[in-house]
Order: structure tokens, then C-alpha cells, then sequence
């Protein structure tokens, strides 16, 4: 049983050789902590997004555990060099078959 | 509600507060013990910052940069970020590499209370580094039921 949700990635759709370029993902999840109860003291169980990775023309540039100290809808902004044209893919999974994957183009001259 | 409901949830509060300030030290410790191992935490080349007076500790927005060339032979591996005073101190982890460019990173985090939070930098010779910030948390997270 696969779960997924909207994601959205923001980064030039261009760059020089060589530049730094800043990509900011944010994925809808509501990261439920497993550390809250409902009113009858029930313990409402964990349903978290676990990885991050992010591949640059299928070569590992980037990855990041979450725990359940993320705040929901994550938002992550790091960066990376612009090394040659390609695409980018961002994949997340996490608890209860949760995945999700987006793709994006970048032109380097 | 019925009776046996509240004495249950009654309990379930009652157990909360036994995260001592002691308790959630030893817990940070054991957590950052988990990641350098036994090597030693030196302080600088990090920063990290978080606002010092956070209304909700739901969404705390924090940025964490490591003073690195970021080259082939001397980057940043990883940067963990260790909040003391949640009851799981292991907030998230980065792991970066030499194609990362800077060593930048901003992201929202949950605090479950007033605390210090620590970031360590793992660098690619091995060597860890240490930064941290403190913060006022008016309404923490997880406490909302």
C-alpha cells in the first residue's frame, strides 16, 4: 500500500559551470511525531517521512534521516554544484509505504 | 469521558514531566555519544542559528552553516542536529559531499521545550565540530493533544 503526496522543488531551471546552485524542496506530510495522545490517552502512532535523497544524474549528491523532530511539511534548502546539463530527482519515503518521487531539468552551459 | 479513560490519561501526564532537566542531558549525551563514537567534539567552524524566543515550537525555523572549503579533500560529511531537551534528541541528519558546494543548510524543526540545541559537523577527515544555540519556547510542540 503506497501513500504519496504533493511536492514541490524550487531551483533555476539554469546555470553556469562551476556555480553553486540552492534547491529548496518542501513535501506535504503531517510528520505525526508518535508522541501525542488523544483525549482518551491513546497513543496515536508514529507516521513520519524517513529519507530524503537526492540524486544529480543518478550520481548521490545529497541525503538527509528525518526523525520525528522535523516539523511537518517538511522544508529542507541546501546546495550544489552545477556540474554538467541533466536531471535532478528528489526522492522521499518513509513510514507505512510512504514515497514519493519528483524530477527536475538543468541546463548548465 | 469515562472514568477509566481519565485515570489512564490522568497517568499519561503525570509521566510526562519525568523528563527532567538531568534526564534530557543524559539523553543528548547518549545521543551524540551514538553519532562521534568516541572521538572528540572540538568547538567552532559551526553555526547555528534559531531564533532565541520561539512563539510555537510546531515550526522552528533554524540554519546551520559549516566553515568548509567544500573541495575534493576537505568537505563536510554530515551535520547532525541534537535538540536536548525533546524526548528524542535526534532531530535529522544531513549528509552532504564535496559536490555540495557550501555547507548551508536551512530547514523547520519541532522543539518540545526551552533548550539548547546542538549541531555536529561531521568533516571528511573525520574530525567532528560543535555549535549550538539556546531558545525560549512559549508553546511547545507536542503538547497539544
Amino acid at each position: 500500500m503506497g501513500k504519496t503526496s504533493r511536492t514541490l522543488v524550487t531551483m533555476p531551471a539554469s546555470a553556469k559551470k562551476g556555480d553553486i546552485i540552492e534547491i529548496r524542496i518542501i513535501v506535504q506530510h503531517d510528520m505525526e511525531s508518535g508522541f501525542r495522545h488523544t483525549e482518551t490517552g491513546q497513543r496515536v502512532p508514529r507516521d513520519i517521512i524517513r529519507d530524503f535523497l537526492c540524486t544529480y544524474n543518478d550520481v548521490e549528491v545529497f541525503r538527509v534521516e528525518l526523525h520525528p523532530g522535523m516539523g511537518a511539511n517538511p522544508m529542507i534548502i541546501f546546495t550544489t554544484v552545477a556540474t554538467e546539463s541533466g536531471t535532478l530527482e528528489f526522492k522521499w519515503t518513509g513510514d507505512d509505504g510512504y514515497a514519493s518521487s519528483t524530477t527536475s531539468q538543468l541546463l548548465v552551459t | 469521558m469515562n472514568r477509566r479513560a481519565f485515570v489512564f490519561s490522568a497517568a499519561v501526564a503525570s509521566g510526562l514531566p519525568s523528563f527532567n532537566a538531568l534526564g534530557e542531558v543524559a539523553d543528548a549525551t547518549q545521543a551524540v555519544e551514538k553519532i562521534v563514537g568516541n572521538k572528540n567534539v572540538s568547538r567552532g567552524r559551526v553555526t547555528l542559528v534559531i531564533p532565541p524566543l520561539v512563539e510555537n515550537g510546531n515550526l522552528v525555523t533554524m540554519k546551520v552553516s559549516v566553515e568548509s572549503p567544500m573541495t575534493k579533500d576537505d568537505y563536510v560529511q554530515a551535520i547532525h542536529i541534537v535538540a536536548e531537551g525533546n524526548p528524542l534528541p535526534n532531530v535529522v541528519s544531513f549528509y552532504l559531499s564535496s559536490r555540495s558546494g557550501r555547507a548551508v543548510i536551512t530547514t523547520r524543526i519541532r522543539l518540545g521545550d526551552s533548550q539548547r540545541v546542538r549541531a555536529i559537523a561531521h568533516m571528511s577527515d573525520g574530525s567532528f565540530w560543535q555549535g549550538d544555540a539556546s531558545t525560549l519556547v512559549t508553546i511547545a510542540a507536542c503538547a497539544e493533544v
